[in-house]
Formats: structure tokens, sequence, C-alpha cells
């Protein structure tokens, strides 16, 4: 398009932020299987605004690629988008045709694929896969997406990108491959970006510096972008907001200080624990148990099986979306009290109503792995910020 | 690529090589082991050994060790190479020259294997691209129900079918539709005409074609099948291309390399489809010709058409290589 990538390109759409360009609400994702429909995504929303990150965190299986997929209108034939709607930039994606759908796709929203050998094709030179969208779509001619194509990997920090853009992806490593998917997703300028685990085929060393190029680039054309990951420990540089999902649901989402400072879900809270550090010393903590499977979610809240300060109330009550603070929402009957740092007060007014409080937690307590240090912790006492001790 | 290309041709040669090796072996155990070929020269007369000694001296089977069972004789086999590096590849027992019944016959074999590709990729790619990309609607059912209907009819049934039933009343119609001298008269000919060589060729070309198609559809199905849940289409889809050039770019470029294998894999399977087509078809070609040869024992006929036929095979393969090669970019830095 133009001749210097790096300056003067800039986002379609103002800055300004408080608009967001992509707004997903209430989204339900279904899977028609063997054993009848299973629900991957079950009411997700978030939004991202210009220049701002938005993180989506959760363990495999808990929804965060199903509903990307959705949002770009990829996914598999037996998955369907059930309830919700998907606004991008004012228009509801799920209503348009899938033709429709398709040519907002690239142009206006883009996405980088996890694996980058699978997810670009072993038999076309990487300058062609940068730039196919350009000529088929703008019409670009040989010479000036051979240009693009250079610019692009430019953009990206490939080195030698004049003679590389001939080459296969076979032919880069692993670090520069991922780094080539980005550009591809980068060359129709979108607004925004989903990233799905950009960095999780790569090596440590290498998976910093793409992170670091994304959030650059980011940066650099007021992009709205949103980062899927696993793992949290890579979100604090990067992010603006954190979306936390389990099983299909967002359990958590708030601005990404506060996420770490005060986590308000016990997940999000055993997450951050189970992060290493270098000052760590004996286990690391792990969450018990496995993530349900959507085909057999537990009744009730779908994380109390696995919940440290888990309740009567948690086992069969599916906990509404609460508001702990502004701007913050946990899916989580105790969300105030979790923020608090404060064990959960076992009999609430709304729970079933067992008398004796305190020596009931404990004895559940102590039933768990996990619960260590933060389960000596008197109720009411202090107002210590909960899980960033460590 | 050039290193690659010049790779396999080196290895293509020594392959050459050794069939032809093989080939003498397996015909000098015959000679050792069933008598002298020369006196098929005679049929029922009884010749004298001078004639024999003759006949012998002429077909070079006059050598002592075709006398000894277990004897490589591998004087005559020098012999012979030397001969074919020069052209001569010799004469049959009548004494016409095997490169020029080669070179009357080979022209209609091939005519016959341009067909059978042609049917091959047209059918493969069609029936098997649609049955891949509506996958599990009626269409893809009915196209595996034919393929394994084609499976079930073997070449054989198919010719007598159409040469018995077929031909005749569609070639009387066809004369009294189009007149007597129009090309669907010949199309529809009952055996072949050295006239009209393409026109007599292109059904049975095609009816062999056919019954080979089967397997080749369901190759295409399923490699189809295999990239259109690969993670490169979906790259291709947020890009925002159109499905239609999502298919041919990516799913039909990328499944092409197992199709171009399997195309050179089958050629040398059908020169035994030849065999029998042009035996119902009374194609004078590569395979009817082999096959009198072999059935009268002419051993200097079957040795050269076996060496061409290799050789032809062969190049098939090299051209597979480089054509697999230049479809499949991993390949070549191997």
């Amino acid at each position: 398009m133009s001749a210097h990538p790096s300056t003067d390109q800039h986002p379609a759409t103002t800055p300004a932020s408080g608009t967001p360009l992509l707004e997903v609400t209430d989204l339900a994702v279904e899977f028609r299987t063997p054993d009848g429909a299973v629900r991957a995504v079950d009411g997700l929303s978030y939004r991202v605004e210009a220049g701002r990150t938005l993180a989506i965190v959760g363990e495999s299986g808990s929804g965060k690629s199903v509903s990307s997929l959705a949002v770009m209108g990829l996914l598999p034939d037996n998955a369907r988008v059930t309830r919700g709607s998907v606004r991008l930039a004012g228009t509801d994606l799920l209503a348009l045709s899938r033709k429709e759908h398709r040519a907002r796709c690239g142009e206006q929203v883009a996405m980088v694929f996890q694996d980058a050998l699978a997810a670009l094709n072993p038999v076309h030179p990487v300058g062609y896969q940068l730039t196919e969208a350009l000529r088929a779509r703008r019409g670009l001619s040989r010479g000036d997406a051979r240009k693009r194509a250079v610019e692009l990997l430019d953009l990206v920090k490939v080195p030698n990108a004049k003679a590389r853009i001939k080459e296969y992806p076979h032919q880069f490593s692993g670090g520069m491959r991922q780094r080539v998917m980005i550009a591809s997703a980068l060359a129709m300028d979108p607004d925004v970006l989903i990233a799905d685990e950009p960095t999780t085929a790569l090596d440590v060393t290498v998976q910093a510096q793409v992170l670091r190029l994304l959030a650059e680039i980011q940066a650099e054309r007021q992009m709205g972008l949103v980062l899927i990951t696993h793992d949290l420990g890579v979100v604090a540089g990067v992010a603006d907001d954190v979306t936390v999902m389990y099983a299909g649901r967002a359990v958590e989402q708030a601005p990404v200080v506060p996420v770490y400072t005060t986590p308000a879900h016990p997940y999000t809270r055993a997450l951050l624990r189970s992060i290493p550090s270098a000052a760590g010393t004996g286990r690391l903590p792990v969450i018990p148990g496995r993530p349900p499977s959507p085909a057999a979610m537990p009744s009730g809240c779908p994380f109390h099986p696995r919940c440290d300060a888990v309740r009567d109330v948690c086992r069969t009550e599916v906990p509404p979306l609460a508001t702990p603070a502004p701007g913050r929402t946990s899916a989580c009957h105790f969300a105030a009290d979790i923020m608090a740092g404060r064990e959960p007060a076992a009999a609430d007014a709304d729970a079933v109503g067992p008398t004796d409080a305190d020596p009931a937690a404990v004895e559940h307590r102590d039933g768990h792995a996990m619960a260590a240090d933060q389960a000596t912790v008197p109720t009411l006492d202090d107002q210590d910020t909960g899980g960033s001790d460590d | 690529m050039g290193r690659y290309i010049l790779r396999r041709v080196a290895q293509a040669v020594g392959m050459l090589f050794l069939v032809m090796f093989v080939l003498h072996l397996l015909t000098t155990l015959a000679i050792q082991l069933n008598g002298n070929p020369a006196l098929a020269f005679f049929g029922d007369k009884i010749p004298s050994p001078a004639q024999v000694a003759a006949v012998e001296q002429r077909y070079g089977l006059d050598d002592p060790c075709y006398d000894q069972p277990g004897n490589p004789c591998l004087g005559p086999f020098v012999e012979r190479l030397g001969q074919y590096a020069q052209g001569d590849f010799g004469t049959n027992l009548r004494g016409r020259e095997v490169t020029d019944i080669v070179a009357s016959a080979a022209p209609n074999t091939l005519r016959l294997f341009v067909m059978v590709t042609i049917t091959w990729l047209v059918l493969g790619m069609v029936l098997g691209s649609v049955a891949a990309r509506w996958r599990g609607s009626p269409s893809d059912h009915g196209i595996r129900l034919t393929s394994v209907l084609i499976d079930a009819l073997p070449v054989f049934v198919l010719l007598l079918v159409y040469k018995e039933i077929v031909t005749v009343p569609l070639s009387t119609w066809s004369e009294e539709t189009f007149g007597e001298n129009s090309w669907p008269p010949y199309w529809f000919k009952p055996s072949f005409d050295a006239e009209h060589p393409w026109a007599t060729v292109a059904v049975p070309g095609i009816l062999l074609g056919l019954a080979g198609s089967a397997a080749f559809i369901r190759l295409v199905r399923a490699s189809q099948l295999e990239s259109y849940t690969g993670d490169h289409v979906r790259t291709a889809r947020s890009k925002g291309l159109s499905e239609g050039r999502v298919v041919v770019h990516h799913v039909v470029r990328n499944s092409s390399i197992p199709v171009v294998t399997a195309v050179g894999l089958t050629f040398a399977e059908a020169l035994s489809g030849a065999v029998i087509t042009e035996g119902i078809m009374n194609i004078y070609g590569m395979g009817g010709v082999l096959w009198d040869a072999v059935q009268s024992s002419d051993v200097g006929l079957v040795l050269g058409i076996v060496t061409i036929l290799t050789a032809v095979t062969v190049v098939v393969m090299i051209v597979v290589d480089i054509a697999y090669a230049a479809l499949d970019p991993r390949i070549r830095y191997e």
C-alpha cells in the first residue's frame, strides 16, 4: 500500500478510546456431537477498544479459541452460534451472510494462529501468502505485492526480507515463522487483531520477543488486540484488560492490574498462584482436578469441584455475574469476599444454611491440596491482598 | 533442483540396467531349462542341425552358455547391451526389426494411455472434489457408491459388454444420423481402425480409464478432505479469500501432490489393462505385440519390448518425481 510501513500507517478508526471496535455480547457456541449438543461457549461478552489489548485467559477447552473462531466465522461444520452478537465497528457479523462476513475478515479483523507451521501453507512461498489477499481482493500487481511483502516482513523484523519472501514456511525457524504469520494477518491493516496463543509453540526467549513485537505493532497502529493465552504469566506486561474463561464462561473480567493484585474469582486466584516465580521455594501449587468436559457440566458453579473456597450454595446454584467493583465482573457467589482476600462466610443468607460456619469451612479446606496458606487466614481478619503474596 | 533431477536420472539409469539384467537372467534360465527357442522358428518342421545352427547364429543364441543351466551368460548380455546402445534392438523371428515393430505399435498404446490418464484425471478430480467439498451430501454418497460399483466391474467385462452390445447399434445409429464419413461412427467402431487411430482408441481408452478411476476418485476425495480440515485452509479463509479461491489455491493445490504420485504409480498398472483392452478391441499396440511374442517364444522381441517399456516407465517415474518436487517444496531440500 504505502511506501514505509512503520510511520505512515494510521488506524482506520479514530483512536478515541471508549468506542469499542469489537463487541461480543452473550455469545454461545454449541457443538453437535454423537452424544448431543455440547455447549463450548456460554454467554461470553467482551469488548475491545482501539489501542487496547484484551487478554482472554483459560485452560484448553475453556472456549477461548472457539469464541474467536466464531468471531471470524471459521467455526467447524459441526459447531454453530446459538446466541449472541459479534459487533465489529457497529455491524453484527453473525447477522451477515457468510460471504459478507468473510469479506470483513482480513480487512477489519484478522487472526494470528497458534502453530504457524501448520497454519501457513507449505507449498506456497511466504511472500505469496503474505500478499495473497491483497492481490486477490485489492488487485495489487505482482511487483507491488512483492514490495508490500518485503515491507511486511520488515515490519515484523524478519531480517533479509527481500530474499526471504521467496522461501517456504519450512525454511523458517519457529519464531521467524510466527512473525510471518503475524505479518500475514497485518497485510490488510486490520482494525482488530485476534492472536490465538501466538507464542505457545515457541521457546521462552522467543516468546518474549514475539509478544513484544505484537505489543509494539499494536501500539503503533492503535489496533484492538485480543490475545488468547493459557498463560496468565505472559499477560501482565502486554494486556490492558483480562477476561478469564472457565468452561465456556467468562468467570472474571477486569483491568489487568486488579486481576493480579485482587483477583475476584477463586479460579483466577488459583491460576495466579500456579505461576512459577524465580524466588519460589517448595512445591508449586496446582489446581486439583481437571476442567469439566462440556458434555458433563457439574451442577451449580462449573468450578466448584476444584474450588478451594467452595460452599454449599456453589454446588446447586450457578453464580450470577457479580460486580464486586466498578469495571469488574466475577462469576462467583462470593466475589466480594474473594476480592477482599477474605474467606467467604460459609452460611450465607441465601444458602441452605448450616449453622456452624467456621468449623465447616475449615474442615472443607483440609480436603484440598492447595488450601495451603490462604486457608489459614481467619475470616474478616485482615484486608491483605489475597493472591499476590507469592 | 538441478542436483535433484540429476540424482533422480542417475538412479533411473541404474534401475533400467538392473531391470535389463534381471530380465536377461530370467530369459536365459528359461532357454536353458526349456530348450532352444530357435526351434520355434521352424514350427512343425524338423530342421537339420545345420539349419538350427544358422538360426541360432542369426538370433544370437549360439553361445554355448545357453546349454549350461545356471550359467548367467554374461557374454551375450554385454553383447546385447552394446547393440542396444547403438540403437539395434534386433529382429523378431520373422526378421522384422524390433524398433520397427515398436514404432508402429507404441503410438497406439500411447494414445490409449493418453485417453486413460485424461479419464482418470477428469473423473478423479471432478468427482473427488465434489464429494470432498460437499461431504456427507447425497452427491458425496452417490459418488462413493459409484466408485464401489466401478470397482466391482472389471475392465474386460466393461469392454465385452461395450463391444458386443453397445457398439453395433451405436455406430449404425450414428452413421445414419451423422453420415458415413463423419467422426461419430468411428468413435463407436467395435474394433480398431489404423486409418483413424485417435477416434477408434478414444472409447476403449475412456472405458479402461473408467475402470481404474474408482481408486482415483477416492484418493482425491480423501486427500482433499484432509486439506479442508487443515490449519492452512483456515488461515486462508481468515484472510477473507473467497471460498472458490481457497478451494483452488489451498485445497486442490495441496492435495494434488498425492494425486500426481498416484498417476505415475498406476501408469505401470495400466499396462496390464492395455494388454486386455488391446486384445478385446483389436488395437495394434505394445500389449498385443508383447502377448504374441511371449506366446511364440520370440525372445529377442520380448527382451526388446520389455526394455523399451521399462525405459518408458522409468522416464514417467522421473517426470512424476520432478512434478512432485515442483508441487511440494519440502521435497527438494531433503
